[in-house]
């Protein structure tokens, strides 16, 4: 055995290996900056909370684990040809670090557990609902008019309907400030609905009543998108989200409305 | 004492075709499935390459979205039923019976006939692309309602799965038998290698969850072909139906596709630091507890269905973290006070420590059910999947390669171009999915065909087939490595590495009948004690 070759290799190999899992290191340090999600949500903050919380402690198992291994590398290389102690276990020991991840987990667990129980609300009956309807390969958005929240009119009658299409991408407009409904069905696959600053996604399920309760807290632009894999054109299920103020809001819907006689007119025919 | 030599009549000698054709040794069948499942591995790695070329720019129509649909989905099948899964099946072939002293699995013929259904089935998947309507397009998954519907590729999908699921199933029984019934003398249970143990509990999990898989294929095909309304809501089925027997099968098969090369990483760690496995038993019940905890967590594949009962599973789901811990610390725990040599098999081996810990890690996130409602279904779980898959099982699987090399081929993988394998593929494997965690978490879905400018994600996405390109790469080194092994004669020692187990104890390669002898198994380093004079010290 060339014994001059052997330690190069050794300390190349041990650099490699260090270097790589200290750019790796900083690189999610980074990412974990950049990564942090900005919900635009009440519920969505509480989740966002949740992540930061999982985030810090998988930080630092991240950080011990990776640092014993890069140390024992490096620490206990083969400097000579003694035989190590033969150390088959020690039962202190593997308690201990099946105690440790035990505690973690029920941490962990507890505090998604109530997170969980804190965002899964229940509509109000005067709270705005909105009926969402997937189909491949859009959103249909439905709002009746006498169910529109803060500002309700229980003797309106109809609805604004919004059919987007693949090639054109339907917009949703919620109030910010007050809880809104969205109530899902599908006409044909699952679909699944998902918008990325509100942290959260909900199946859209065909002959499944599945609805959740958001509260926004920021106007604003957004997007939406289908996150269950539906068919053919699933990348192109996209939709755009306007979150405005509540007058903003009533203003959209007067705009939007069929007027009375319009659908009197259109029932004529 | 006088005697006559008495001419022998000469064996019958098959041709060497008809002899591959024909074997029921269980290291030619090994050898067989290794090239299978290594070809599959180049086939899907291809699809990879197309999907990341597709998603390398926004708005592109490099592949459209039929394509892409079609092409993702023969990727995911092709990597988990054609490559990771059998080819756990190809080193427990090879070195199951070695381990143990036995001369071949229990039942040879059953062997050949596990393998034998492999290669017809992955002709059967892929001829897919060749009928009308393309190959199967909904996912590995086949979520249905959308999987009713589809083209006559998915027909031929679910017949080659069920396919590979009789292959996975019978080979599981014939490995339980084996090392139940064919022990060496000595070699009690807790002495057995812990690569054995890692391939008992798979078997036990694909004995128990496959036939599960079988029979929602069969009422999918029946949905299909014979008005069937299993899942289809308007029929009187229902559509999460599907969701719970499939994630019933594929949550346990998670852990068939990583228990085993955990096996082979334990059996590599002490040889390269000349220590013990540190915790055999507490390594064997966290596997056996990993196995069982698997049947009890499927549904955190459909938290945000709505439809299932989300705390039990979180908390189901958080406690397998346990377990897997318990493994990453003894693995530590083995390193730690060793004397560690960094041949590429170990290489390979760390290459798995600190990056399946990763897998580990990122997968908590969607435990906590309220963050899964965020990362379900976008890129940071395509992250985490190949975290494990591909941090975890595949660089198991080239550790695994490169250590039983010479016992399988009789030649040593060049040390050089080991190392060059090994690091471009770290290299490649992080810059191709470190990024998708932060694509994840910026929005982008799983499964999309294409993405728009304005979305923001065209960066990431340059980054990810860069590192996609470079695991490609990294693979020519191992390819060239391959090559020149095989072109020079066959030199390895029946014990290259100073190893524990007893395959190496007879010779590089093995005669047919394996052992003409076999030391005394008194602990589960039998060789060990021979080298260091008995197992006194145990
Ligand atoms: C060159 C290496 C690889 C690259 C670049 C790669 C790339 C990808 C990408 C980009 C996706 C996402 C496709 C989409 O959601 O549209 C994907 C999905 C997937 N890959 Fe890989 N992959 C590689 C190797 C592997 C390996 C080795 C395995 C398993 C052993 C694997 C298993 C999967 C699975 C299960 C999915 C999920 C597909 C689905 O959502 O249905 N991949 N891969
Ligand atoms: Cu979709
Ligand atoms: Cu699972």
């Amino acid at each position: 055995m060339p014994s001059s070759g052997m330690p190069r290799q050794l300390r190349r190999a041990v650099l490699l290996l260090s270097f790589a899992l200290l750019a790796l290191a900083s690189v999610s340090l980074a990412a974990a900056q950049a990564g942090t999600p900005n919900p635009i949500t009440e519920e969505g903050e509480k989740i966002g909370e949740l992540w930061v919380f999982t985030l810090i402690i998988a930080g630092i198992v991240f950080f011990a684990v990776e640092g014993a291994l890069i140390y024992a590398i490096i620490r206990y290389r083969k400097k000579n040809d003694e035989l190590p102690k033969q150390t088959h276990g020690s039962t202190i020991i593997e308690f201990i670090w099946t105690g440790i991840p035990v505690l973690i987990v029920i941490a962990l667990f507890t505090y998604s557990i109530i997170v969980l129980r804190d965002i899964e609300n229940e509509a109000d009956p005067q709270d705005l609902t909105i009926n969402v309807r997937g189909f491949q390969f859009s959103w249909q958005f439905e709002y009746a008019l006498n169910d529109l929240g803060t500002n309700n009119d229980p003797a309106a009658e109809g609805a604004i309907t919004i059919i987007g299409n693949a090639a054109q991408e339907p917009e949703l407009v919620i109030p910010v400030g007050e809880p809104v409904e969205f109530a899902l069905a599908s006409s044909d696959v699952i679909h699944a609905f998902y918008v990325r600053d509100f942290l959260y996604k909900l199946d859209v399920v065909p002959g499944r009543d599945n609805r959740f309760v958001i509260t926004a807290n920021e106007t604003g632009e957004f997007f939406g998108q289908c996150a269950e894999l539906c068919g053919l054109d699933h990348a192109l299920m996209r939709f755009r989200l306007r979150v405005v103020e509540r007058d903003e809001f009533d203003a959209w819907v007067a705009e939007n409305a069929p007027a009375p006689e319009e659908e009197a007119v259109a029932n004529a025919d | 004492m006088a005697s006559i030599a008495v001419p022998r009549p000469k064996g019958y000698q098959r041709p060497v075709i008809l002899d591959w054709l024909m074997t029921v040794d269980h290291k030619k069948l090994g050898i067989l499935y290794l090239y299978t499942t290594m070809f599959f591995f180049g086939v899907g790695g291809v699809l990879a390459l197309l999907v990341r070329t597709q998603l390398a720019v926004a708005d592109n129509s490099f592949v459209g979205n039929d394509a892409y649909n079609q092409i993702f989905t023969m990727h995911a099948s092709a990597m988990l039923f054609l490559f990771i899964i059998p080819v756990w099946a190809g080193f427990g072939n090879y070195i199951v019976p070695l381990q143990i002293g036995a001369m071949d699995m229990a039942f040879p013929r059953i062997n050949a006939l596990s393998f034998w259904l492999v290669p017809p089935a992955g002709i059967l998947m892929f001829s897919g692309f060749l009928v009308d309507g393309g190959a199967a397009a909904a996912g590995w998954t086949a979520y249905s309602p959308l999987a009713r519907g589809a083209g006559t590729g998915l027909d031929l999908w679910i017949i080659a799965v069920i396919l590979l699921g009789i292959s996975s199933t019978i080979g599981a029984a014939n490995f339980m038998v084996t090392m139940f019934r064919m022990r060496a003398p000595g070699m009690t249970m807790f002495r057995m290698p812990i690569f054995c143990w890692t391939m008992m509990v798979t078997a036990v999990l694909q004995l128990l969850a496959t036939p599960v898989l079988a029979s929602a294929l069969a009422m999918l095909y029946i949905d299909r072909n014979f008005g069937g309304a299993f899942f289809d809501p308007n029929g009187g089925g229902n559509a999460i139906l599907w969701q719970n027997i499939f994630w019933f099968y594929s949550h346990p098969a998670v852990y068939i596709m990583i228990l085993p090369g955990m096996g082979i990483i334990s059996e590599v760690l002490p040889v390269f630091s000349r220590k013990p496995l540190f915790g055999y038993k507490a390594f064997v019940f966290a596997t056996m507890g990993i196995g069982g905890l698997g049947f009890s967590v499927w549904a955190h594949h459909m938290f945000t269905t709505g439809a299932v009962l989300k705390p039990w599973f979180g908390f189901m789901t958080f406690m397998i973290g346990v377990p897997t811990g318990v493994k990453m610390f003894n693995w530590l725990g083995t390193i730690w006070r060793g004397s560690i040599t960094f041949e590429t098999p170990m290489l390979m081996a760390l290459g798995f420590l600190s990056m399946f810990l990763i897998g580990g890690i990122n997968g908590t996130f969607s435990a906590a059910v309220p963050v899964d409602f965020a990362l379900h279904d976008t890129y940071f779980v395509v992250a985490h999947i190949h975290y494990v898959l591909f941090g975890g099982a595949v660089f198991a699987v080239f550790a695994g390669l490169y250590y039983w090399f010479p016992k399988i081929w009789g030649r040593r993988l060049n040390e050089r171009l080991g190392q060059l394998h090994f690091g471009l593929m770290f290299i490649g494997f992080n810059l191709a999915f470190f990024p998708m965690h932060l694509l994840g978490l910026d929005g982008m879905p799983r499964r999309i065909a294409t993405y728009a400018d304005e979305a923001g994600w065209e960066t990431l996405n340059l980054l990810s087939t860069m590192g996609a390109f470079l695991i490609g790469v990294s693979m020519l080194p191992f390819i060239a490595a391959v090559i020149i092994a095989f072109l020079k004669p066959k030199d390895q020692p029946n014990d290259p590495w100073q190893a524990n187990t007893l395959e190496w104890w007879t010779t590089s390669p093995p005669p047919v009948h394996n052992f003409d002898d076999l030391p005394e198994v008194h602990s589960e380093r039998p060789l060990f004690d021979h080298r260091h004079g008995g197992a006194a010290h145990h």
